[in-house]
């Protein structure tokens, strides 16, 4: 699926759109980001609650391409700042991280594990 | 002035913290171990700090009031003041930010407030472990605003430490940073350093400890001779 289609599922918001569309192939769901940092792969979509300005550094580094902010937990304005400058998509969602992994899994192809 | 300084204690309060630590307790064995200068660095609130501040003042020990803050990334940021007010009213905010969860004292051990007689005053109801709404850069802010000194807690280690919660050290207007006894200073970049007991337990009092040279025991001071170093 492309990162804009992510605006299209339900309960999804885009809430940082300066990016650069792509495909995503694979997904990595973590809250500790030195995890993050080491094990997603480029190009991914990082799904967590970590909503602050060092999730886009850490997603910089690892070459996340979109990350979607779960739980609601609101986004402040430097984390907004830092992926618009990173070219980095935001999404937010009122799931949890579990059902959204379940539910983008299903639109990049399925569970890799399975 | 020479200071030999643990900054890193808890007392009685922190559930993780032994019953032991109180603020008579704390002073007596710093003493023994040859501290004169302490600070009392409770998690997410200060609700001991009065009766900590008391005890000082009649021991005549020099001490910051502090607290541990745990940010939204769930690192350990320890956050000094010499004003007692400044750091009660960190204290307030840090533990309003806190979700609504109650401390189970079965679990996770009991979270007493007492006063300078040791005579139990309340319990902490909120569970003091969990993470504040702080993240780093408005703690930053916030502590700075409120003039106090703030440095992240034992980055050297795997669990709470902001290194193992980022995944590296950001750039912000750290006063220092702490490592562990036998943490690797290369981690510290060019942040200062202080090593702290971050004791629960008396015994571990005065283990770790920073060495300053201070014309006056003031944050002021402490910061100025952190960067001379």
């Amino acid at each position: 699926m492309k990162i804009s289609e992510l605006a299209s599922l339900e309960p999804f918001s885009c809430v940082q759109g300066e990016y650069e569309d792509g495909e995503i192939t694979s997904g990595y769901t973590s809250d500790l980001l030195s995890d993050v940092m080491g094990n997603a792969e480029e190009g991914s979509v990082l799904i967590t609650i970590q909503a602050h300005k060092n999730t886009v550094a850490v997603s910089s580094l690892a070459g996340v391409a979109a990350i979607v902010i779960c739980n609601d937990r609101p986004v402040p304005e430097d984390m907004l700042a830092a992926s618009a400058e990173e070219g980095i998509a935001v999404f937010q969602t009122s799931e949890n991280q579990f059902n959204t992994s379940a539910l983008i899994a299903q639109h990049i192809g399925g569970c890799p594990a399975a | 002035m020479k200071i030999r300084a643990d900054f890193h204690i808890h007392s009685c309060l922190s559930p993780c913290a032994s019953l032991e630590m109180s603020p008579a307790a704390i002073v007596q064995q710093a003493k023994a171990v040859g501290l004169n200068a302490i600070a009392l660095s409770d998690h997410n609130c200060g609700f001991n700090l009065p009766a900590f501040g008391k005890i000082c003042e009649q021991q005549g020990m020099n001490c910051l009031f502090g607290m541990e803050v745990t940010s939204v990334e769930e690192a350990h940021i320890l956050c000094l003041f010499d004003q007692l007010d400044k750091a009660m009213e960190l204290g307030e905010k840090v533990y309003d930010s806190l979700p609504d969860i109650p401390n189970n004292p079965e679990k996770f051990g009991d979270q007493p407030i007492i006063d300078e007689n040791e005579e139990i005053l309340g319990f902490a109801e909120k569970f003091l472990i969990s993470a504040s709404g702080y993240d780093v850069s408005s703690l930053v802010t916030e502590v700075h605003a409120l003039g106090g000194l703030i440095i992240p807690a034992h980055i050297d280690r795997m669990v709470y430490g902001i290194i193992a919660q980022l995944g590296f050290l950001p750039d912000e207007e750290f006063d220092a940073v702490e490592l562990t006894a036998h943490g690797d200073p290369a981690l510290a970049l060019n942040y200062p350093i202080v090593r702290n007991s971050d004791s629960h337990y008396l015994n571990t009092l005065g283990s770790t400890h920073t060495d300053l040279e201070l014309d006056a025991f003031a944050v002021e001071n402490i910061r100025s001779n952190l960067w001379k170093k």
